[in-house]
């Protein structure tokens, strides 16, 4: 849909996972507006858990909708410091609120400066074509 | 894929935004804005909803016996209906493998209407039309009609808006006309509701689509996909060609024996299918209701509590009405309504229990 919105205050990965630095060396996780709407509704989520270490680019998680699943990608390596309780219960705060409460996990990351070369809002908007 | 065929009234979904996939070589509505599988499902349970489901085939079958060829021909019994009903039943392979399931409407003696599924209409024409004797004629229909299905409580009140006949028995219908055009409505439907399934002529169903939409709306419905379509069928348990009837999945492993004739003369498939039934030692379907989270797909392995691989899912889904994971499984004859087994999901041991479906309780047949 074209009224999917990406804030210029996150980071964005080719695996439609938005980044949000939540402190020096913590990022919190979820899926893009785009990545949601392309899902429909979502009814489970399959989080890492708390932890665990993940490493970027590999899965560590599913997302599943009514019709199908998708891989959750860590966008960075490190150790996973919160994840989201609230989807046990409502997963379906991923479509209503993809960068806000359908948040899906934290990461403690070993090297911070990579939270740079993820792309931002404009690129991440531009190769969505 | 050669062509995507469309729908008599693709552009309304076009112009909704709805989102579209391919289901059996048609361009066919997944779900709309504003609703999404979840909304939609939910609509059908509690009020009404509209599913465009054109893709269906539509076929005929006339000539003098036409009842007595499909009989012949088909599983199950024309002989236990009257003129203006209609029958679920299956085309088997001579080896009991299913090539189709589909609902066939008994005009008369000489004429009989079938909706067969989309991408299998045209084997089910070619095998009819290859053992039709003499002066029996089977035409494919397949874009002469469309197919719209209103289904839900407030499904009378959206056709009686409209001046269309309601109220009729289950599994029976009425041909009315629209416009000038024919128009079938019969008292089917997939989704466990009480509904109907209308059959226009093809160049009256955007007509017929536009005046039932906008009472489904006043009715507090809207517009229902195929999304939503799959889990009302899989909440009540009825197989989907390909899935869970297949040529490798006979009736008698689908729990369908219901929908077979066995006491007619012939049928295609009677020999191995009653060697089948009186063996006893196929897999047979059930229901697994998931009591852990995690929703099975098709093709997860079922397993024991000793890990022994004892079935496999056919259809899996979310069930918006339980909230949980559904499944239908084709299991070991070991297996028995209440066992606790355990769903390989993609690596993850998902609790689940053995059911006997429908897992929601709805009132299709309800008067």
């Amino acid at each position: 849909m074209s009224d999917a919105s990406y804030p210029t205050d996150l980071r964005y990965t080719a695996e439609h996972e938005w980044v949000k630095s939540t402190g020096e060396d913590t990022v919190r996780v979820g899926i893009t507006s785009f990545a949601q709407e392309a899902l429909g509704d979502v009814v489970y989520v399959s989080a890492p858990s708390i932890g665990d270490a993940v490493t970027a680019g590999d899965s560590c998680g599913e997302v599943e909708s009514t019709k199908s699943v998708s891989d959750l990608y860590s966008p960075l390596s490190g150790e996973v410091v919160a994840v989201n309780d609230a989807l046990d219960a409502t997963p379906e705060l991923v479509n209503s609120d993809p960068y806000g409460d359908g948040w899906i996990f934290e990461v403690r990351v070993s090297d911070p400066a990579t939270i740079d070369g993820l792309m931002d809002a404009t690129a991440y908007e531009g190769q969505l074509g | 894929m050669a062509t995507q065929l469309t729908s008599p009234i693709h552009d309304r979904h076009v112009a909704l935004g709805a989102k579209m996939a391919d289901f059996g070589g048609w361009d066919m509505p997944i779900e709309y804005p504003g609703g999404g599988v979840v909304a939609e499902h939910t609509a059908v349970r509690e009020r009404v909803g509209i599913f465009d489901v054109s893709h269906l085939g539509k076929a005929r079958v006339s000539g003098p016996g036409a009842k007595d060829f499909v009989n012949s021909c088909l599983t199950n019994d024309l002989g236990r209906i009257a003129p203006g009903k209609a029958q679920y039943t299956m085309c088997c392979t001579e080896t009991g493998g299913v090539v189709d399931d589909l609902i066939q409407y008994l005009r008369g003696d000489d004429d009989v209407f079938l909706i067969p599924n989309a991408a299998n209409t045209t084997k089910v024409v070619e095998l009819l039309t290859a053992a039709a004797p003499e002066g029996i004629t089977v035409e494919n229909l397949h874009r002469d009609y469309g197919v719209i299905a209103v289904q839900g409580t407030k499904s009378d009140e959206v056709l009686e808006a409209l001046g269309l006949p309601v109220d009729h028995e289950y599994m029976s219908f009425v041909e009315v006309d629209w416009e000038g055009l024919p128009v079938i409505v019969c008292r089917t439907g997939y989704t466990g509701e009480r509904g109907y399934e209308i059959v226009p002529a093809w160049d009256v169903t955007g007509s017929v689509w536009d005046a039932l939409l906008a009472e489904v709306r006043a009715q507090g419905g809207m517009p229902c996909g195929l999304g939503a379509r799959d889990t009302l069928r899989t909440e009540m348990g009825y197989p989907l060609h390909g899935n869970d009837l297949s040529l490798d999945i006979t009736p008698v492993m689908a729990g369908a024996a219901w929908a077979v004739g066995w006491d007619k003369e012939s049928f295609w498939g009677k020999e191995s299918l009653a060697a089948e039934r009186a063996a006893k030692n196929t897999r047979l379907t059930r229901g697994l209701l998931v009591t852990g989270r995690g929703i099975p797909r098709s093709h997860c392995e079922v397993k024991d509590a000793d890990g022994n691989v004892i079935g496999e899912v056919t259809s899996g889904t979310f069930s918006p009405t339980l909230k949980q994971g559904i499944a239908l499984a084709l299991c070991d004859r070991s297996v028995s309504l209440g066992d606790e087994v355990v769903i390989d999901v993609r690596g993850r041991a998902i609790p689940a229990t053995v059911t006997k479906p429908p897992f929601v309780e709805v009132g299709v047949r309800a008067n």
